[in-house]
């Protein structure tokens, strides 16, 4: 296929002791949305690092419109027309709009010197192409998510863009925010460039890619149209075998019982304006909504992390009178943060320091830590929910994602024998460490536990609750649970909501 | 490959301490050749019996470095410590026993202060010690511009005092390395040191009391500080307020030499140890050989430079 935007033949690359990328044939067309997808770990940040120029290949062919290529850097394959855009965005958070955009093609007016005027002008029409109103005096970090991704897409602009690989674009966005990505995404396809998307979502795949292309431990396993190929088949390919059921079994019946947590009117920070919901023994109960809708401030207050400014919080039936995480810990809740690199884990230490953190006095005698009570307590943590490693000394830094949320997981639930809440508990993982994650969550509810599951993926909220609150602009705006919880009545509720509150704007303006 | 071997390749920290061990046996063997006195029984007691200032302070920067922090206020509290301690001690040579507690309290008092500083005003360090640094500098001028004041000769024996034919301070130091080791490995507080400099936040979410450590280690700083002005004076006699001008940013060398990370959360005494030998050997083996200071300060940025890029480059 010498019509190929760019054609990549058994592309091999090797580290010592991984080969990420093993005899791998992949093509992208002009006009054509190719979707790849495998598990972390399967190659495909490496095989996109080989199309951009940042990785060399040790052995294979690139072709690029025609003509045997060998990137020398990055910066020479953008110039050839090929754009990647990462997961994290490569912005300047206190520059302006027009100043990233331009970044590596800042105007030139008299003397030499960067005009200004022409930068906001360039910068304008290239947002006009894409569709997008966002000022162009703006500073980055004064813009909605979505829309620094679409200064990102704009960049790609520019120049002339010929191969745009995207990767995981919608992990940081939601709804609508994703439908504008998606319809920019086809106009360009449109206009006959190739485009490279890489997720997690299945869904996604469906709804916007022409092809895809499926990586498993850095081996091609199988490339078809995407109307061709089912979702089972996808994922069996992907996953190397067949998953049965990724969601375990719900509850026989509603719990009953008394509330552990119960929070009424919560008013707190920039966001939530009135939050009220509630939490059983033994129940997993899931806060639905967009990004952004203030889902994660509900989750540090209740764990004592973020100053409460309205409202009732109430575990067990008393005020809680934590204001601080250390509180919460003692009464036996558990936070699995969003971030959990930032705001979870601490990278450099070993697994077994990072399992009994919040646990110190339980393995201090005499003052000083109990080495060998640590390792075993760590030890059997490791063995309970399966983290693949060799030693308990091993970095968290060095396990994959997954590993590293199972590490979470053994931290929190030594501790929270009363409420663990979880923060996107499956962001970045791969469909594999799901499927166990989510037994873990269902083993622990089962124990006895309350969850209160924060989820942005809506097929995990309803696949796994028992029961989901909706959350839309810092309020609750509606509760599911039983024969009616399904995907379309929580989008329901949380779109109609906003509509709502868009046409009550209207009014007072 | 051994388990050894394997253990080693797997921590990169016991990796940075073999690397800075090696240089060391480098230079006693290099030194050995260029000059018959450097390994004399005399030089090694003399070397052991400068190590004490330099470590002092370089301990208390591995604190706060762990900690996520940097100490630039160390210099001006060793330089305004000597002249409270000189000036005391002229005036009442027979309160020893009260002067040097009240040193000792002083010290870990500013640092304390600093740590309340960087965690009320939410300012980063380097600002708030920076300042603090410069205020401890212009007070004591203020009080002494010149050195002066002088001490006990019980006093100043401390500083040449032997057993055994080893260095007091030498033994007093090994046996606080060991102490502060041992609290950064096996206690709670300790720990935590490690928690707030590797993640902040994590460690605020994991219900540790991060302000109470922040501030214990700057206090322990100020502390290894106060120890330090206290040997200092003991072996010059004198009370200088310029004496730890260099000494701030000497007291970085060492911990980064030893493999301790800027950024904090890895690293630890051992390898600061290291460091101090590497540093004291190195300019001492240096005047051996007729070097001038001023080389000695090239050479020791060098050094600075070339051990952190190995440590780096490993960690790639």
């Amino acid at each position: 296929m010498s019509s190929s935007v760019i054609e990549l033949s058994q592309i091999e690359k090797e580290y010592p002791g991984v080969k990420p990328l093993d005899k791998v044939d992949f093509a992208v067309q002009p006009g054509e949305i190719h979707a790849l997808l495998g598990e972390n770990g399967a190659g495909k940040s490496t095989l996109i690092r080989v199309m951009g120029g940042a990785v060399k290949p040790n052995s294979g062919a690139i072709t690029y419109l025609g003509k045997r290529v060998s990137w020398q850097s990055p910066k020479a394959a953008r110039a050839a027309g090929i754009h990647v855009i990462h997961q994290e965005l490569a912005l300047f958070p206190e520059l302006s709009v027009a100043e990233n955009i331009l970044v590596d093609a800042q105007p030139r007016g008299r003397f030499g010197l960067i005009s200004n005027r022409a930068r906001h002008a360039r910068a304008a029409e290239i947002l006009a192409q894409l569709g997008v109103r966002i000022p162009t005096h703006a500073r980055i970090d004064e813009l909605p998510l979505a829309d620094q991704q679409m200064v990102e897409i704009a960049k790609a602009l520019v120049g002339k863009v010929r191969l745009l690989i995207l990767d995981e674009p919608t992990a940081v966005i939601a709804g609508h925010e994703v439908d504008l990505l998606f319809e920019n995404m086809r106009r360009l396809r449109n206009e006959g460039v190739g485009i490279v998307y890489v997720s997690h979502r299945l869904e996604e795949i469906f709804e916007i890619a022409d092809r895809v292309t499926i990586l498993k431990d850095g081996q091609v396993v199988g490339t078809a149209p995407v109307g061709e190929i089912s979702r089972e088949e996808m994922i069996t390919k992907m996953v190397g075998r067949r998953l049965s059921q990724i969601y375990p079994a719900r509850r026989a019946a509603p719990a009953d019982g008394p509330d552990i947590l119960s929070v009424r009117n919560l008013r707190t920070g920039p966001r939530v304006r009135d939050v009220s919901l509630s939490v059983k023994a033994g129940e997993i109960v899931g806060v639905a909504g967009m990004v952004g809708s203030g889902r994660t401030e509900v989750a540090e207050a209740i764990f004592g992390a973020r100053a409460v400014e309205g409202g009732v919080i109430e575990f067990d039936g008393k005020p809680f009178p934590g204001r601080v995480p250390k509180d919460a810990i003692a009464g036996g809740l558990g936070f699995l943060t969003e971030n959990r690199k930032d705001e979870g884990l601490f990278l450099g230490l070993p697994i077994s320091a990072n399992i009994m953190a919040p646990d110190l006095q339980g393995i201090t005698k005499y003052g000083l830590i109990d080495r060998s009570r640590e390792c075993a307590l760590a030890e059997r943590q490791i063995h309970d929910f399966s983290v693949a490693t060799p030693s308990p000394d091993v970095k968290v830094g060095n396990l994959s994602g997954g590993n590293q949320q199972k590490v979470l997981f053994s931290r929190w639930s030594r501790i929270a024998n009363r409420l663990l809440i979880l923060d996107e508990p499956t962001r970045g993982v791969d469909i594999g460490a799901k499927v166990e994650i989510y037994r873990i969550v269902r083993r622990l509810a089962d124990s006895g536990v309350g969850v209160l599951m924060i989820s942005s993926e809506l097929p995990e909220i309803v696949g796994l609750s028992d029961r989901v609150f909706v959350m839309a602009q810092g309020r609750v705006v509606g509760e599911v649970e039983g024969e009616a919880l399904g995907e379309e009545a929580i989008m329901d509720l949380a779109v109609r909501s906003i509509e709502r509150h868009k046409a009550t704007a209207e009014e007072i303006a | 490959m051994s388990a050894i071997a394997m253990e080693i390749r797997r921590n990169r920290l016991v990796m940075s301490y073999l690397i800075v061990a090696m240089l060391l046996v480098v230079l006693v063997v290099a030194g050995g050749f260029l000059s018959d006195r450097f390994l004399t029984w005399r030089n090694v007691g003399n070397l052991f019996q400068q190590l004490i200032v330099l470590g002092m302070v370089s301990l208390g920067q591995t604190f706060v470095v762990l900690m996520g922090g940097i100490d630039l206020a160390i210099g001006s509290l060793v330089s305004a410590l000597t002249v409270f301690l000189a000036n005391f001690l002229e005036w009442r040579p027979d309160l020893v026993w009260l002067a040097l507690p009240l040193a000792l309290v002083a010290a870990t008092a500013v640092g304390a202060l600093n740590g309340l500083l960087t965690v009320v005003l939410r300012v980063h360090s380097l600002i708030v010690t920076l300042g603090m640094s410069s205020i401890i500098f212009g007070a004591t001028l203020m009080y002494r511009k010149e050195p002066g004041g002088s001490v006990p000769r019980a006093f100043a024996d401390v500083a040449y005092a032997k057993i055994a034919g080893i260095p007091v301070s030498a033994i007093i130091l090994v046996a606080i390395f060991a102490l502060a080791g041992l609290w950064l490995q096996r206690t709670r507080s300790g720990r935590s040191i490690y928690f707030v400099g590797g993640d902040r936040e994590a460690a605020r979410l994991n219900g540790l009391p991060v302000d109470r450590i922040v501030v214990l280690a700057y206090a322990l700083s100020g502390l290894c500080a106060g120890i330090a002005a206290i040997f200092l004076t003991a072996r010059t006699g004198v009370g200088d307020p310029r004496i730890g001008v260099a000494l701030t940013l000497q007291s970085v060398t060492p911990v980064v030499v030893g493999g301790t990370i800027l950024a904090g959360g890895r690293g630890g005494v051992l390898g600061t140890f290291l460091g101090v030998l590497l540093v004291t050997m190195l300019n001492n083996l240096l005047n051996f050989v007729n070097v001038s200071s001023y080389y000695q300060w090239v050479i020791q940025g060098l050094i600075i430079i070339i051990a952190v890029g190995i440590h780096t480059s490993r960690r790639r």
